[in-house]
């Protein structure tokens, strides 16, 4: 019997989506880590709705923590609060204390740019600027670098894309314009751009929710391999996704953190009740 | 008992109101397609490579009247510096409107108010004021001097003519520009935002580029207006034939050029025809069918712009 008409291909799409579809425990690796975030008393209002209230949690370094929670439970404005990117909203109100590395990012000789840079960002929507693949990441670069040879440029955009595990995709097509990619291959470019500034940090607000679940796989794989060397913070509504890739979790439920611990605590044996039902399915 | 046959009461009117929008349209169409069609046949046997190339020349006779060529430069001089002066102001304001200002401050509302009625002056009021202001002693530099003897300045030149027609299509330019400004996506600003740039780099490196097709258009809708305007330069230009300088053509003279008097296709047009005491009617016809075609070219190029943005951008 021939197999031939199966092509590398096709049998790399059937691993993929036979791992997305078992139901796999979740992750154990240990989270005694130090924290690279400290958030203390985290109360957030837009004008007078108030979206978060006293929201304290602690961020391990080099793991994956996702906050997880229904629609409008406050959990990418408590995201969005860690790189201070509520700031450009005016009617964005906070108290409570952020420490990044024991620092107040909110202190006085804070600068706004040194943050961002050490706390990278990608949305839900991928969002590459309407210029070359080589471009978004060259820009982003050269931001925070300044002048740079064309070699060491050309090596630090490479890097980066490999990084994100993007670079044999577009190595030949590198002038070519960023919106001429697929979604996922987009997503992983936004992931390259915040990549090539060398961040500490990178939080992803719903990366896969515009995604097809081929390409959610792949960047959730690059998640895993990224973990090693960065803190991940991904904020999901996907609750398989969580289960599959993070190591610590923070359920939030209408602007209040309900509960924070290990993903397999929270999975397994979640200690609040509202925990429970929210796993279970019971609403969302 | 569903029933999907019968009923149909508004169908009749459905009818009419189409054929009536039909109508309108044709009409719309039919007037400008008949007024190209009448200049071409009044002016069309006027134009051959002696009229483009040569320069007017007074005479009675219609076939020595010379031709459009010190005219046509002279718009061509007038439409790039009038661009020239308008577009850093208009950027300016539009990213300002559209980046900056919030929409509740009282001095939006005056700064709206303020450009809603620049664009509504009439342009023969732009040229008075423009006459009156340039003629002080003050602005020799921009237009020579006056009569013997006196401390007022010419006040017509190319360069005070450009000064005025800048003002006259600043309001349109901005508002072009500021509407490609707001439709570049939000997502874009976030992103640049979130890489830890400054709002005045996003502005710069992201916002900017990626509206440039929508500012591309603002450019050349405001050419268009530059070139069609005749009562700015009719009264800010002078009626000059010709140009100041002989010669006007070599770098060494260009200053000169600009200072001096000069004409355009639509003043020429005007002064060829009747109502300018002129009697070369081929001429005057030859010149504004010209100039249709000018304008014409002017604003496919906007649309054609306009369509390359959907397609570039998202």
């Amino acid at each position: 019997m021939s197999d031939s008409f199966l092509t590398a291909d096709s049998n790399e799409t059937f691993a993929i989506l036979e791992g997305m579809l078992s139901t796999s425990a979740p992750r154990v690796r240990s989270t005694d880590a130090p924290s690279v975030f400290e958030v203390k008393g985290l109360d957030v209002s837009y004008g007078k709705k108030r979206v978060l209230h006293d929201v304290s949690l602690d961020i391990p370094e080099k793991r994956i923590t996702a906050f997880i929670g229904p629609s409008g439970c406050g959990k990418s404005t408590a995201l969005r609060c860690l790189n201070r990117m509520n700031d450009e909203i005016p009617s964005f109100r906070m108290d409570g204390k952020i420490t990044l590395a024991g620092q107040d990012i909110r202190g006085k000789a804070v600068n706004l740019t040194a943050l961002r840079r050490s706390v990278g960002m990608v949305f839900q929507q991928p969002n590459p600027f309407p210029m070359s693949v080589y471009d978004n990441i060259a820009l982003a670069v050269r931001e925070h670098q300044g002048r740079m040879g064309k070699a060491e440029l050309d090596a630090v955009v490479e890097q980066a894309l490999r990084h994100a595990s993007l670079w044999d995709e577009v190595k030949d097509s590198l002038k070519d314009s960023a919106l001429s990619l697929s979604g996922g291959q987009q997503q992983r470019l936004c992931i390259a751009r915040a990549l090539a500034v060398k961040p500490a940090v990178i939080m992803l607000d719903e990366p896969c929710a515009s995604l097809d679940p081929i390409s959610t796989a792949r960047i959730e794989e690059l998640l895993l391999e990224l973990s090693t060397d960065y803190s991940i913070i991904i904020v999901t509504h996907n609750m398989a996704q969580a289960k599959r890739i993070s190591d610590k979790v923070a359920f939030f439920l209408m602007g209040r953190l309900i509960e924070m611990g290990d993903a397999l605590q929270v999975f397994e044996a979640p200690v609040r009740q509202e925990t429970a039902e929210y796993i279970r399915g019971a609403f969302g | 008992m569903l029933s999907i046959h019968g009923g149909g009461r508004h169908g009749l009117g459905s009818k009419v109101g189409t054929v009536l929008c039909w109508i309108a349209s044709i009409i719309v169409a039919a007037v400008c397609i008949s007024i190209i069609g009448y200049l071409l046949w009044k002016g069309g046997h006027s134009i051959n490579w002696r009229f483009l190339t040569s320069d007017p020349a007074a005479s009675l006779m219609e076939d020595a009247a010379g031709g459009v060529r010190t005219p046509m430069a002279g718009t061509a001089i007038l439409t790039l510096l009038s661009i020239a002066l308008a577009l850093p102001v208009a950027i300016g304001a539009a990213v300002y409107l559209a980046e900056y200002m919030n929409e509740r401050w009282w001095i939006t509302r005056i700064v709206r108010i303020g450009l809603e009625t620049l664009a509504s002056v009439p342009s023969v009021v732009f040229g008075m004021f423009g006459l009156s202001v340039f003629t002080l002693g003050t602005f020799k530099f921009l237009s020579g001097s006056g009569a013997e003897g006196s401390q007022a300045a010419f006040g017509r030149s190319f360069l005070v003519a450009s000064i005025v027609m800048a003002v006259h299509i600043l309001p349109f330019v901005i508002k072009v520009a500021e509407e490609a400004i707001r439709n570049v996506p939000a997502s874009l600003r976030q992103g640049a935002l979130a890489l830890g740039m400054t709002k005045w780099r996003t502005i710069s490196k992201v916002v900017l580029p990626a509206a440039r097709s929508g500012i591309a258009t603002a450019v050349v809708l405001g050419m268009g207006l530059a070139a069609g305007d005749t009562a700015i330069v009719w009264l800010t230009l002078g009626g000059s034939m010709t140009m100041g300088v002989d010669k006007w053509w070599q770098v060494g003279n260009w200053i000169a050029t600009l200072r001096g008097a000069g004409s355009t296709l639509t003043t020429f047009a005007y002064f060829n025809s009747p109502a300018g005491d002129g009697n070369s009617a081929g001429a005057a016809f030859g010149a504004a069918f010209l100039l249709v075609c000018i304008v014409l070219v002017f604003n496919l190029a906007a649309v054609v712009l306009f369509r390359r943005r959907n397609l570039n951008g998202r």
